[in-house]
């Protein structure tokens, strides 16, 4: 098996597992323990709250695999959206809560007090692509996404970060950390810049 | 920077997409999933699918409907099945942009169902108005994002005043759009699909008064939907406050008509994803 | 089965609709044909087929396809002569024309003077195609339609000529299937979906040993080639008010067009699909096997929306045509493909519609615009595939 799709009962998982399907690749969604030891690489989707999202994982009983695959033997592994976010230490949605501290940071909201700036931001953005993570690669044009979110990244060491939007002020798009990988924005939605994401996250 | 949304709305009905007339005439522009794929290669921001289909005839061997052809039945059979979670199910899978899907939604489990065959999105209209905490129980079981709360608004000539309906357009409820609109924001639901029934198929241009009045009192995105007749409209209904500007037919019958509606739009300024 | 309270259509018929009311799509849009500013339609035509006209005379105006036919004759006087426009006519020739389908070929460029583009498959590969078709989509004129809806664009490409003019949009005149108002175009997914039935040149790769290389005939440009020269395919029909008898009349009187000789043993109409041998023959004897109506349901339907008979008449008609095998064009068909009858009616039967047929006795059965179902004769279908054909009684 090529990819495991974690399944921890948040999230539209089907989108995720078709776009792997448009790449011709073996992409089996799961909530079992055994499937994410024998998978080549990991994805860890998800949309709603942090609060809902690490609840979904502690009841799963999945995070202490996730985190000996992910931190031990150093698989590879792509959160996207709020999957993404729950790689922070904190998050900081409707309380304070913590994550699984893959990357040092934490997740708050997107500052919508400026004009103009409505939450949830939803649609497509331009993405600038920085630091030259692998994540990035292969873009003629500046690649355009599809985020659906309120609240976003912010990690300690910006290093990590692969990309940025422009939504009331720098947002975090994308982020890389040796064998993690990071998407705000959804791949599996973004047309043919989203295939590109994937196409890197498999080949990184 | 954020880029405005142009979205094709897709009809379903027995087992064929439909251009609708006046809610009860329908003429068949053909298979449910073909126009799928050709709107995603066009690069549409976003798909809308609406099923409003009467009586569950989702299989084509009850229902009559032919999908456009003479001979493929024989082969084709593979979406004319027995629900329309399974044609949704199809239509996702070649669909690798964001994908709304309405109609007949009264439940939990029917946001589930669609939801779980690859639907992003799911518009709810009457349900809003018979129970309002059910957007709220939406919101909090799939997240906000999810939730599109579908608005119908009718404008009466001779009051000047405008009304929310429900149930297709047939039932006036005496709400008033910017004070529902507001409520359905609080209740959880994260866009507005803001639809004129006065303007459908007119091809006038949208309501621009009431995108207008809807995108200043509230704070989520607003779809506007309704009465496109030419590319400038779509301008205009991103000039009034829209985040996202949608249409049917005037995608429905010309070659790569999303593509040119963009080029339109980008030469005069607009800033849409190419 | 559902039938159109005015016309003869079953509401099975192909891209139909039927309103609450028992009508069908065609008959309203026929009926919403007869409302329209045709005056004004026409003047939007004029205005787009002049923005098309080249300044400098260095390339042809526009591509018009052509079978030959009535509606082609009546295109070309329009362009050429009424308009003053130099079109490159394109037609897709293949070995199944009939002899006046032929003449007619002929006489349009002759009449006109015009260039004439004309393609030919090998014979061979039509001969496979015939094959594959009918066991395939069960329609050995698959390759036609596939010609006529592709020819014109690859020429267009490669001449780098953007309009393609058609004459009347079949669909919408048949079924209703579109409304006037939305100026439907030709785009890829019609041909693929509406002309093609949902088959495309490379589903027939593999079959009776045809190749790539064969098929390159068969093959629509890519959505890039068709942007970079901008084609668009309109159809006139939609512009300038459209009726079939009319034109016949006129271009036969002033420019020779040539009606069929003798009755055709499917309808009753002498100049409509002159020009293949299995239009109105056997490919539509094939369309009853399906779907349980023929080319007599939509010359009839045509006829009593256009107030040239009743209903009555029709129904009549229909009775006495749709069923019938047509022997001529059978027969030219099993000689080319050296088919034997068995393996022909065996086929045929696998394309059997469940919602128009079912058994009985080991015949078939069917419902019928007259009132009482009857039998159509012996079931060739193999017994193991009767199931979805047995009705509870």
């Amino acid at each position: 098996m090529k990819v495991c799709i974690i399944d921890y009962g948040v999230g539209n998982l089907a989108s995720v597992q078709n776009a792997f399907a448009l790449l011709q690749v073996d992409a089996v969604v799961s909530d079992k323990a055994d499937d994410i030891r024998t998978a080549e690489t990991l994805v860890l989707p998800g949309v709603g709250s942090f609060e809902a999202g690490m609840n979904g994982l502690t009841d799963s009983g999945l995070i202490e695999v996730i985190a000996e695959e992910v931190m031990v033997k150093k698989k590879k592994i792509l959160g996207i959206c709020l999957g993404m976010q729950l790689f922070a230490t904190t998050g900081f949605e409707n309380g304070e809560f913590a994550g699984l501290g893959f990357i040092e940071g934490s997740v708050v909201k997107i500052d919508d007090t400026k004009e103009n700036i409505r939450l949830p931001h939803i649609g497509w953005n331009d993405v600038t692509v920085v630091n030259g993570h692998c994540i990035g690669k292969g873009f003629k044009n500046t690649p355009i996404f599809y985020f659906v979110h309120s609240y976003h990244f912010m990690p300690k060491d910006i290093g990590v970060v692969a990309g940025y939007c422009d939504y009331g002020g720098e947002v975090v798009a994308m982020m890389q950390k040796e064998n993690i990988f990071g998407a705000q924005f959804h791949p599996e939605k973004s047309h043919i810049d989203g295939l590109q994401i994937l196409r890197n996250f498999l080949s990184c | 920077m954020l880029r405005p949304r142009l979205i094709p709305v897709l009809l379903y009905k027995d087992g064929i997409l439909v251009r609708s007339k006046s809610f009860s005439f329908h003429q068949s522009t053909g298979d449910p999933v073909e126009q799928v794929v050709r709107f995603t290669e066009w690069k549409s921001d976003e798909l809308i699918y609406l099923d409003i289909s009467r009586d569950n005839l989702y299989n084509s061997d009850q229902g009559m409907s032919t999908v456009g052809s003479t001979s493929s039945k024989r082969e084709h059979e593979a979406y004319h099945t027995e629900n329309f979670a399974s044609v949704v199910k199809a239509i996702a899978k070649q669909c690798n942009i964001p994908l709304t899907v309405g109609g007949k939604i009264r439940t939990l489990e029917d946001v589930q169902i669609r939801l779980k065959n690859g639907a992003d999105k799911v518009s709810i209209n009457s349900m809003a108005f018979e129970r309002p905490e059910f957007i709220t129980e939406a919101a909090e079981k799939f997240g906000t994002q999810c939730i599109v709360a579908s608005v119908d608004v009718k404008l009466d000539e001779t009051t000047n005043r405008h009304e929310v309906y429900i149930s297709n357009g047939k039932v006036a409820t005496g709400l008033n759009p910017v004070t529902w609109c507001r409520r359905l924001e609080e209740l959880g639901a994260g866009e507005i699909l803001l639809q004129s029934i006065d303007r459908d198929g007119g091809a006038k241009g949208y309501d621009l008064t009431l995108i207008k009045k809807v995108t200043e009192a509230v704070s989520i995105p607003v779809i506007a939907l309704g009465g496109v007749g030419n590319n400038q409209h779509f301008v205009e209904g991103l000039e009034a406050g829209a985040s996202a500007v949608a249409a049917a037919n005037i995608f429905h019958f010309t070659e790569q008509s999303v593509i040119k509606v963009k080029e339109y739009l980008s030469s005069v300024g607009v800033h849409v994803r190419l | 089965m559902k039938y159109c309270s005015k016309c003869t259509y079953p509401i099975i018929a192909v891209n139909l609709t039927m309103s609450d009311e028992g009508v069908c799509s065609g008959c309203i849009v026929n009926e919403e044909k007869l409302k329209l500013d045709w005056a004004g339609r026409e003047r939007e035509f004029q205005e787009l087929l002049l923005s098309y006209k080249n300044k400098d005379g260095k390339n042809y105006d526009c591509i018009i396809p052509v079978s030959g036919g009535k509606d082609s004759h009546y295109q070309v006087w329009y362009v050429k002569e009424k308009m003053g426009l130099n079109p490159l006519l394109v037609t897709y020739y293949t070995h199944n024309y009939t002899k006046t389908g032929e003449e007619n070929l002929k006489n349009i460029g002759k009449v006109f003077g015009v260039d004439h583009y004309v393609f030919t498959p090998s014979y061979k590969t039509i001969q496979k195609m015939n094959r594959a078709g009918f066991k395939k989509t069960g329609d050995m004129s698959w390759h036609f339609h596939n010609g006529m809806n592709t020819t014109p664009f690859q020429v267009a490409v490669k001449l780098n000529i953007p309009l393609v003019i058609y004459g009347e949009h079949g669909f919408v005149d048949l079924a209703g299937q579109f409304n006037f108002e939305d100026r439907p175009e030709f785009t890829a997914r019609h041909r693929k979906e509406h002309a093609l039935r949902g088959y495309d040149w490379y589903d027939f790769v593999g079959l009776e040993g045809l190749t790539e290389q064969d098929l390159l005939w068969a093959q629509y440009p890519s959505d890039e080639e068709i942007a970079k020269v901008g084609v668009r395919g309109v159809f006139m029909g939609l512009y300038v008010y459209w009726d079939g008898n009319k034109n016949a009349e006129d271009m036969s009187i002033k420019f020779g067009f040539k009606p069929n000789p003798e009755p055709f043993e499917r309808t009753y109409r002498l100049t409509s699909n002159v020009d293949d041998i299995h239009e109105n023959g056997i490919k539509d004897y094939l369309k009853f096997v399906k779907f349980g109506y023929g080319r007599c349901t939509d010359h009839t339907s045509k006829d009593i929306r256009l107030g040239n008979m009743d209903r009555e008449e029709g129904i009549g008609l229909v009775r006495k045509y749709d069923h019938v095998i047509p022997r001529k064009s059978f027969e030219y068909f099993m000689d080319m493909t050296g088919m034997k009858e068995e393996e022909f009616f065996t086929t045929a039967d696998t394309f059997r519609d469940s919602r128009v047929w079912w058994i009985e006795n080991g015949e078939w059965f069917k419902d019928n615009l007259w009132g009482e179902p009857s039998s159509y004769g012996k079931v060739h279908l193999p017994k193991d595939a009767w199931s979805k054909y047995i009705r509870a009684k």
